[in-house]
């Protein structure tokens, strides 16, 4: 079942075009990472489906309910983290929490419950009597979990959660949102594609306001990213004798990383494979390495994003 | 109804660990004691301080003197601090973006006006009253003859008008999402009605009535039915700037 469903979502800022026509399933359970450059309208998506904006066209359905702007019924079902989340700087963590889950009308015991049950998944017990005011960046993120967790949602939006956080913070955010996976659905925004390739099961790639890709993470990967050889040379002038050969041979266009190394795509990784060896033998070039590529996100992205 | 409360409790933490709470009290302590003070002790003041062989007769002080002290500083200086206290009734939330999260998990936009309104009318009338019980007590103690007219109404709509400001500040900050913006639309609703309050035929319509016609409700020279179109109009116009609030607040990009 989709938790998510957008349909032809358009939004335009004066005469800036942000989106243009945005369509996305988010299957139940999945960690769907949304990928997109600064700018490419990854927050704007997410306040619309939350309600905050308006949108010009299209439709937003979250676990079958229509969303609309300004009425926020459809975010019962949903936890939100903003990009930067803002809280009362004068309040403790626990008081917060019990803020949010009054607001959210949950009743006393489980708010008691799931305060004590959150702080600590996001270890932030130790920091439940101190003022948010003094909090690091980590710190209000993690709280930002905590609260989106509180009233259990069935999905869970973070918006470039671990944009603004060092690598040890990053890891941290990381760690929870996978472990929260089996108990509710993640859509969380980025730009950063190791954070994606290290938890998403599904991604969607935001570019010139339309879905370039979306589905499968490993299903893309194999549909779009191509394997590659690469081959790592002691000699320079070995490289380049290589490259020539290569390329008169098979008339293919090779890619050098740099003077010694060279990396040439291939369809049939087998076949190209056997290729390289063949030349290599006849020629006597002994090569440092040969090494088979995988397809990366990264590949992906800026094959997309071209 | 549940939000709301919890709102409300929230909106009470916020004034009182950011001190404004208890700000706002000693300031309408200080003012509701130094009206009775200085009505008695003025004319011993300025004795004290003539030059040797000038003489002046100085009518001896009356209740009337402690209460046009009340009506002079109230109105003006504490309502003035009032407006400073609360200008970033919204400006503060929508500015620093706190109100994202209390909204995405399905507060009702109106909740959050109504139970800002409720926490400042609220404070207003715990400072203000505790101004006038001050006020009244020690007048009791300096007067023997503590008789006026129409006491209860005179202060009754300067508390009214307080609750209007309010309001305005309120619509100021949903409109222009900062502290200028609260300050700028209440001092032009202050200026607006100073001005219909020249025209005869208008004036009497005028809310600015109800903080400048204190003494004469006091000395017998109007009376309290005089002051009700002004009083009507700022009932009418209170509602009007928090129904506008919430309609604008629930179209408001967050």
């Amino acid at each position: 079942m989709n938790i998510l469903k957008i349909d032809h979502l358009a939004k335009r800022f004066g005469s800036n075009e942000i989106l243009k026509d945005v369509s996305l399933n988010v299957p139940e359970h999945s960690i769907y990472g949304f990928i997109g450059q600064n700018g490419s309208g990854k927050t704007t998506t997410m306040k619309i489906i939350l309600g905050l904006l308006s949108k010009d066209r299209g439709n937003i359905t979250v676990c079958g309910e229509e969303a609309k702007y300004g009425q926020t019924k459809t975010n019962r079902f949903i936890g939100y983290l903003p990009d930067v989340p803002e809280y009362y700087n004068y309040m403790n963590p626990r008081e917060y929490l019990q803020l949010c889950g009054q607001i959210t009308g949950m009743d006393q015991k489980k708010i008691a419950a799931g305060t004590k049950e959150l702080l600590s998944l996001v270890g932030l017990e130790q920091a439940a009597k101190k003022r948010i005011g003094g909090f690091s960046r980590g710190m209000k993120q993690r709280l930002g979990i905590a609260q989106a967790l509180l009233n259990q949602p069935r999905l869970l939006i973070c918006d470039e959660p671990t944009s603004a956080l060092d690598p040890v913070g990053r890891k941290e955010i990381l760690d929870i949102l996978n472990t929260v996976k089996d108990k509710t659905t993640v859509l969380f925004s980025t730009h950063i594609l190791s954070d994606v390739e290290r938890i998403c099961d599904h991604i969607a790639i935001l570019n010139d306001g339309t879905i370039a890709i979306n589905g499968a993470l490993n299903e893309i990967k194999e549909k779009h990213g191509t394997d590659s050889l690469q081959i790592e040379f002691e000699m320079e002038g070995d490289c380049g004798q290589f490259e020539r050969l290569y390329q008169t041979h098979f008339g293919v266009v090779t890619e050098k990383i740099d003077s010694r190394t060279i990396c040439i795509q291939a369809l049939e990784i087998e076949k190209t494979q056997s290729e390289v060896l063949g030349i290599l033998y006849q020629n006597k070039l002994m090569p440092l390495a040969v090494q088979r590529k995988k397809p990366t996100l990264e590949n992906v992205f800026l094959e997309v994003v071209k | 109804m549940k939000s709301y409360l919890a709102f409300l409790k929230k909106e009470l933490l916020e004034y009182s660990r950011t001190f404004k709470l208890w700000i706002l009290i000693v300031v309408f302590l200080l003012l509701g004691l130094m009206n009775p003070l200085t009505a008695k002790f003025t004319p011993e003041l300025f004795e004290n301080f003539m030059p040797e062989g000038m003489t002046i007769t100085i009518a001896e002080t009356t209740i009337l003197d402690c209460w046009m002290q009340f009506f002079k500083n109230v109105p003006q200086l504490g309502i003035i601090v009032l407006i400073i206290m609360f200008s970033g009734i919204m400006a503060n939330e929508l500015s620093r973006q706190t109100l994202v999260i209390m909204l995405t998990k399905g507060m009702p936009r109106l909740t959050v006006i109504l139970a800002k309104f409720t926490t400042a009318g609220l404070l207003w009338t715990v400072c203000y009253w505790l101004s006038f019980a001050v006020t009244l007590l020690y007048g009791e103690v300096f007067w023997t003859d503590t008789t006026v007219s129409n006491l209860g109404v005179a202060v009754f709509v300067v508390w009214v008008f307080g609750l209007l400001l309010i309001s305005a500040l309120i619509l100021g900050g949903v409109l222009f999402r900062n502290y200028y913006g609260s300050l700028l639309l209440t001092g032009t609703v202050v200026v607006v009605m100073f001005l219909i309050n020249i025209p005869r035929q208008i004036a009497r319509f005028s809310p600015i009535r109800l903080v400048s016609v204190n003494m004469e409700l006091l000395s017998g020279t109007i009376t309290a039915s005089d002051i009700y179109r002004p009083l009507a109009v700022t009932v009418v116009l209170l509602l009007a700037f928090l129904g506008l609030s919430i309609i604008v607040f629930n179209k408001k990009k967050i």
